[in-house]
């Protein structure tokens, strides 16, 4: 007999959904309807946390398996943006004007990441986690100083304003294509992350010669690993240009941009994929709230950062993703089996 | 130039499952003769490819373009030689280092305010000529003890509590030390330039027709000297060799008596230390200002992907021959450009020598 329950539960625990997931997911969806949210102002630190999040996913793909942290990834994510922008231009500022639609802009922009992203990760093979992400720092670097040197198709350090991804000034419509994205992001990545694909992953970011010498391929999997990250990095690069309508090579391709990301991930729990999403939300309240209660004192949240992941590193390395695991399997087993500190 | 026993790379991971010393030796197997000799290939292009370089500048740009990467080539030298420090003493690659830099700049910049202000109203010769040199010493005070509160208060609780995953853990930490650093500096003292056009005002030197101002060579001196100093207290005294037996094996040093917090430590602030002298003496072309690190921070990461993870002398030399890239860069493509070259350059480097130019066999610190 067809065991519906069970099917469906089987398929919610593929696609990385537990019951908490489901009603988080559904409260998350209707938030905007609900008073305090509904405002505009805050609609809009909604879509920023919405699309941190799916920022936070895309970069724990890397960094929580393969255990490369990708330092060029906030690059990667700008020449998603710029691509989509300059595709989509139809105004005289630059010379290109190609008037495509922001979507197929977005999609041809996460393609060309996608494909940064599989050039950095060729680069990027023969090298041990760490000097990876020195590289693409160095990566990251190039890509901004590029971007900036250009100043005829990107308008550089100027500001390049492109055009809007709809018609509306409304921030709902862009909340619900956020959280679609980061829903699809957070679904794909999982499907293959909980395949062999994910052991592999693991594998390598954890032994990457005993990996090797069972059999597991580096080249294949760390450049897919790479490719993908770098494609959905690229998509949202293009959601950014089409939402916020404002880019400047500093302002989305700096590196503290992707240690913005990289905050979230890791004080969500690396490798849980579903922590960065918990912590962006109220991360970005906080910081919006610190923000507009706190004008005098810029970059302070950039402090806070720092000291978060100094703390999380030391203290926990499994994040809060890690704290709550460790809450189930302390209800239901009474600490039978601790898990391991290592962040495995 | 080898300084026999440190080698950088060659590090025995402490690792508390002990899976990664069998792989260890594999590694070594391939540094094999053929390999060597490959290396050594690489690492004579390159000083080849730099002398040319050199000389392509010089016609170009004129002697003072060259003498002025000779300058840059000192700084990245000793930015470098503290980076490969850390490195290979400690296990941590140092995305601080930049900060440390940033931090020797201002406290440069605040001693030598007051001497500066003080001897306009009260002139002294004596004075004038010394006072640059209590900056520099404060800022090498303040670097040493910068560093080793940051080694006391971070990496000694991470290294207590677990060695898993460590290398990557450090680097992460370092990273957000990084942004305390910065943007507390940012909040504390804004986003304004500090400098000071000159620390000496004495004439520029002539030297082969070209006009050097006295403050650049006095960097270049102090950087060279202090390579020295420090090479020479790694070589030759016991703390020295402790410092190079722990980046060696850290067990084995433990075994034999050595106090592995102490080193690590010293280590630390020392090389944070000389990051901040060089921010110091190098203040009036750096202005001190936030983020001023971040470009000595790439170049010396630079240098130290380059020429691999391997000798403290491999360091030096890769100075010079990333500061010859970054003229010609400067010179060709203007000042723009000087992110994107040196990395399309390293880019083709790590595809044909992918350990760097004078990598050992081993391919860096093994991870996990």
């Amino acid at each position: 007999m067809f065991d519906f329950k069970n099917n469906l539960k089987d398929l919610l625990s593929k696609t990385g959904f537990s019951t908490a997931g489901i009603i988080a997911l559904v409260v998350l969806l209707i938030l905007p309807f609900i008073p305090p949210f509904n405002n505009e102002y805050i609609l809009r630190w909604l879509v920023v946390g919405a699309f941190l999040a799916a920022e936070a996913v895309a970069f724990d793909l890397t960094a929580g398996f393969i255990n490369v942290v990708n330092f060029g990834f906030a690059a990667i994510l700008g020449l998603g943006a710029y691509t989509s922008a300059i595709l989509t231009n139809t105004s005289p500022v630059i010379p290109v004007q190609v008037g495509l639609s922001p979507w197929l802009g977005m999609l041809i922009g996460g393609i060309i990441a996608g494909f940064a992203g599989f050039i950095l990760g060729f680069l990027t093979l023969r090298l041990r986690g760490i000097y990876a992400a020195i590289m693409a720092w160095f990566v990251g670097i190039a890509l901004l100083g590029i971007v900036r040197n250009i100043p005829k198709y990107t308008r550089g350090s100027l500001g390049y304003s492109p055009v809007g991804l709809l018609e509306t000034t409304s921030n709902r419509p862009y909340f619900y294509i956020a959280i679609l994205l980061l829903l699809v992001i957070y679904i794909v990545s999982k499907i293959i992350v909980s395949s062999k694909y994910g052991l592999a992953f693991k594998a390598l970011g954890q032994n990457f010669d005993a990996a090797r010498a069972s059999g597991v391929n580096p080249t294949l999997y760390r450049v897919f690993n790479f490719t993908l990250s770098s494609f959905f990095a690229g998509i949202l690069g293009g959601f950014y240009a089409h939402y916020f309508r404002s880019l400047t090579p500093k302002a989305v391709m700096h590196t503290s941009k992707t240690v913005e990301v990289l905050a979230i991930a890791f004080i969500g729990g690396r490798g849980s994929l579903w922590g960065g999403i918990l912590v962006a939300f109220p991360f970005v309240f906080f910081i919006e709230y610190l923000r507009s209660a706190l004008p005098s004192l810029p970059g302070l949240h950039m402090i806070i950062y720092g000291i978060l992941m100094i703390l999380v590193m030391i203290f926990y390395p499994n994040g809060v993703a890690g704290l709550i695991k460790w809450m189930k399997t302390g209800i239901s087993r009474k600490k039978k089996y601790p898990i391991s500190l290592s962040g495995s | 130039m080898n300084l026999k026993g440190i080698k950088m790379g060659d590090i025995r991971k402490e690792n508390s499952t002990g899976h990664d010393m069998l792989f260890t030796g594999n590694m070594r197997i391939k540094s094999s003769k053929i390999t060597r000799f490959k290396k050594n290939t690489a690492a004579w292009v390159a000083i080849v490819v730099t002398l040319g370089i050199a000389i392509v500048v010089g016609f170009a740009g004129g002697i003072s373009q060259v003498f002025n990467a000779i300058i840059a080539g000192g700084m990245w030298a000793l930015l470098a030689m503290g980076l490969a420090i850390i490195l290979g003493v400690m296990n941590v690659p140092n995305f601080a280092h930049g900060e440390s830099f940033m931090v020797g700049s201002y406290v440069a910049y605040f001693v030598f305010t007051p001497i500066h202000n003080y001897l306009t109203e009260h002139p002294s010769r004596f004075m004038s000529a010394v006072g640059p040199f209590i900056g520099f010493i404060m800022a090498f005070i303040a670097g040493f003890v910068l560093g080793s509160l940051i080694e006391r208060l971070v990496f000694h609780p991470l290294r207590k509590r677990t060695k898993a995953r460590w290398v990557m853990n450090a680097f992460l930490l370092t990273v957000g030390i990084s942004f305390i650093l910065s943007y507390g500096t940012n909040l504390i003292l804004g986003p304004n330039f500090r400098g000071i056009p000159r620390y000496w005002d004495v004439k520029p030197l002539i030297i082969l027709g070209a006009h050097m101002p006295v403050d650049r060579i006095v960097a270049f001196l102090l950087a060279m000297i202090s390579i020295s100093v420090f090479w020479y207290f790694l070589k030759k005294t016991k703390t020295g060799r402790a410092i190079r037996a722990v980046s060696q094996d850290e067990i084995g040093a433990e075994l034999v008596g050595i106090n592995i917090d102490f080193i690590h430590t010293l280590t630390f602030g020392l090389a944070t230390a000389l990051a901040a002298l060089a921010g110091a003496s190098l203040l009036f072309m750096f202005q001190a200002y936030p983020t001023v690190g971040l470009k000595p921070l790439y170049f010396a990461w630079f240098v130290v992907m380059l020429v691999g993870f391997g000798n403290v002398s491999g360091a030096i030399v890769g100075g010079f021959i990333v500061a010859f890239l970054q003229t010609a860069t400067q010179q060709f493509m203007g000042i723009a450009w000087e992110d994107v070259i040196p990395t399309l350059v390293m880019m083709f480097i790590l595809i044909v020598a992918p350990s760097g130019i004078f990598g050992t066999g081993v391919r860096g610190i093994q991870e996990q």
